[in-house]
């Protein structure tokens, strides 16, 4: 059979993206094992010397201060973004549109924008002290929020309406239709929306660079600071580390949670 | 439920109304549902029927009008506080949740004991023919099944009335057929006051014991499958269920022994009507093609009406004939008759349409009725 032109085009084309996405990384793990202090490609000699140097207070103290931010800004996002989108599907109340457009504005935003104006905001509010871990939660929460609310509003526009409207009329109150119907079936969103969350902020650095203090800081920080004294191994090891996180935190609550696999499940039974 | 309250109607409707925006969804509406009474809201898509429902519900507020369920009234309850049983139209299963846990539901909200609420499940499920498929998901049960599922969740429950939104209507035919007789059977065993919403015909005319046609928000008919048919208050009666020949007349002379004189565009008839028509009065005639016979020229019956006729076309539909005429004043008209083999009517024959005094109804041209209807 012979192949159009188009396709092995298409085939090369797709080739090349893996190969600039991936390509780099693979690279940064291999470096990573150098046993020189160079980051030599390919490595002179092998050495677990660096992935130790990266489990020193130093290191591990900013990843689990990222790992708790994350969570932190994960379960915030999550607790003002599912009633926000609840609200947004079932009611109709002044200034609605006003609030959709705040919640989803920081979307369009630049995240170092938003670290900008959340830094000077806290310092002419005189909320000098908030920078830190308090500041650092209600950045992350702002910029989560327009993906938390979208994901939600879009696992509730797939119930039926009928099925809440079906309890309703068999005795269930509205917190019960919401306990019973609405959450478990929004809850795929819901957790998508949480992933979301822990992962741009455990990623961020941008607005993290203006409102971190020196006691709180984020991994992605700490490297950005080190990476001003040159590129060692061991920020190659700490990028993989960094990397593996969220890659491992989204493979096991995709099935806890169950984000498409649910959906899979019924189906595969029909 | 009391005692006193059995005498109650199961439900009461009164002037209910629903506008949305400019348009009015339901215009004034008043229905009466006896206990044990199967009703139904008969009309085209559009005419209000799921408004009037969703109001009974409890999942819209009227603009205007009362709601009595059993005597009690419901305007101002939530929906989760009328104790209805409601079955929709797309079923409204729970996606998540199994068979029996689907009709566990409304138990388990009435905080039910364990043993009692597993009891009553196994029992609808049973009665609903399901029994044995308790752990499918709504998605591992067929159309048919989920149907089933939806009214034994909205039966479990006991409720004091059963809706029905067009629940038939995503079946194919043949399902079709068997849930009705299912739901009517079911219906008439449990005794439980029904209204059923459909734009199905045949379904409310086998299924119901009185029919309200609906027509743009309003009820334009109520009365029994028979009433309905025979006895159509107006022209879009007459036409929406079944269809009818309409010939233009006028009262002709005054009422003797029950007999009324007609002057129509297709000849002199004669109608038997317990009530007298208003003098002048610009009436349709409606016919049912299955009464308008055919037969040699003079030789019709004595007391009936017959109309000379030529004959344009013949359609063979098996079991029956339908026969396309041409009236006296060259207006069209349809005559059904049983296909005997032996009938020999070839398009171009002139003949005699004839039909007995019952077997015509007027209908005050511009929509109601003579006042002859009850
Ligand atoms: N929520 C709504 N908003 C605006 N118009 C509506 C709404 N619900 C129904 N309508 C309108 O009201 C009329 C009656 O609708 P409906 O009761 O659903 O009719 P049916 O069930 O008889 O087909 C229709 O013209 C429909 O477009
Ligand atoms: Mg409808």
């Amino acid at each position: 059979m012979r192949r159009p032109v188009s396709y092995l085009a298409l085939l090369a084309a797709v080739a090349l993206i893996y190969l600039f996405m991936l390509g780099p990384i693979l690279i940064t793990a291999v470096v990573s094992f150098n046993r020189s202090d160079r980051s030599y490609f390919p490595p002179r000699g092998l050495s677990l010397h660096w992935w130790g140097a990266a489990f020193t207070p130093q290191w591990t103290g900013a990843f689990v201060f990222s790992l708790e931010l994350a969570a932190l800004s994960a379960i915030a996002t999550t607790i003002a973004g599912l009633p926000l989108a609840l609200a947004f599907r079932s009611y109709e109340f002044p200034g609605k549109a006003a609030i959709q457009a705040m919640t989803l504005g920081p979307l369009v935003l630049p995240s170092l924008v938003t670290g900008i104006a959340l830094l000077q905001f806290l310092t002419l509010a005189g909320l000098g002290s908030w920078i830190g871990l308090p500041a650092l939660l209600i950045g992350h929460v702002v910029i989560c929020l327009p993906f938390s609310v979208r994901t939600i509003a879009i696992s509730l526009a797939s119930i039926p309406v009928s099925a809440e409207l079906a309890a309703a009329s068999l005795g269930a109150s509205p917190g019960a239709v919401l306990r019973e119907i609405t959450l478990p079936l929004a809850r795929s969103g819901v957790g998508a929306g949480m992933i979301f969350a822990f992962i741009s902020s455990f990623d961020d650095v941008n607005l993290a660079l203006f409102v971190s203090s020196p006691r709180q800081t984020p991994i992605t920080v700490q490297i950005m600071q080190f990476l001003e004294f040159g590129f060692s191994p061991t920020l190659a090891a700490l990028s993989i580390l960094s990397m593996l996180v969220p890659l491992a935190l989204v493979a096991l609550c995709g099935r806890v949670v169950g984000i498409g696999g649910y959906l899979q499940q019924e189906q595969g039974h029909a | 439920m009391p005692e006193g309250r059995m005498s109650e109607a199961a439900l009461e409707l009164r002037g209910l109304e629903k506008r949305f925006g400019a348009q009015t969804a339901v215009a004034a509406i008043d229905l009466q549902v006896q206990q044990g009474e199967f009703v139904t809201l008969l009309g085209p898509s559009g005419c209000g029927k799921t408004t009037t429902l969703n109001m009974i519900a409890g999942f819209i507020t009227p603009d205007a009008g009362s709601i009595r369920l059993g005597g009690r009234a419901v305007e101002n309850l939530p929906p989760h506080r009328r104790d209805l049983g409601i079955v929709f139209q797309d079923y409204a299963l729970f996606p998540h949740r199994n068979a029996a846990e689907n009709v566990a539901f409304g138990l388990r909200m009435r905080k039910l004991a364990k043993t009692e609420i597993a009891a009553r499940v196994a029992d609808a499920l049973r009665m609903v023919r399901l029994d044995g498929l308790d752990k499918r998901r709504p998605l591992q049960l067929s159309g048919g099944q989920r149907q089933r599922v939806a009214l034994a969740r909205a039966l479990v429950i006991r409720p004091a009335l059963l809706l029905l939104d067009e629940p038939l209507s995503n079946l194919d035919l043949k399902l079709r057929e068997e849930m009705r007789s299912e739901i009517s059977t079911l219906q008439r065993r449990l005794g439980i006051a029904t209204v059923f919403v459909t734009h199905d015909q045949d379904e409310a005319l086998t299924m119901s014991d009185r029919i309200a046609v609906m027509r743009q928000g309003r009820i334009e008919q109520i009365g029994t499958a028979r009433d309905i048919y025979e006895r159509p208050a107006s022209v879009f009666v007459a036409t929406f269920i079944g269809s009818t020949n309409l010939v233009r007349a006028k009262p002709a002379g005054p009422p003797s022994e029950g007999l009324v004189p007609l002057a129509t565009a297709a000849g002199p008839a004669i109608l038997r009507l317990d009530r007298p028509l208003a003098a002048g009065a610009d009436l349709l005639l409606a016919i049912r093609p299955e009464r308008l016979q055919l037969t040699p020229t003079g030789t019709a019956p004595d007391g009936s009406t017959a109309w000379p006729v030529r004959i344009e076309g013949v359609t063979y539909l098996g079991g029956r004939l339908e026969i396309a005429l041409r009236l006296a004043d060259g207006s069209p008209a349809t005559a059904h008759a049983m296909n005997l083999g032996a009938m020999a009517w070839q398009p171009g024959h002139v003949a005699d349409a004839w039909f007995r005094p019952d077997d015509a109804w007027p209908i005050l041209d511009g929509g109601a009725s003579d006042g002859a209807a009850p």
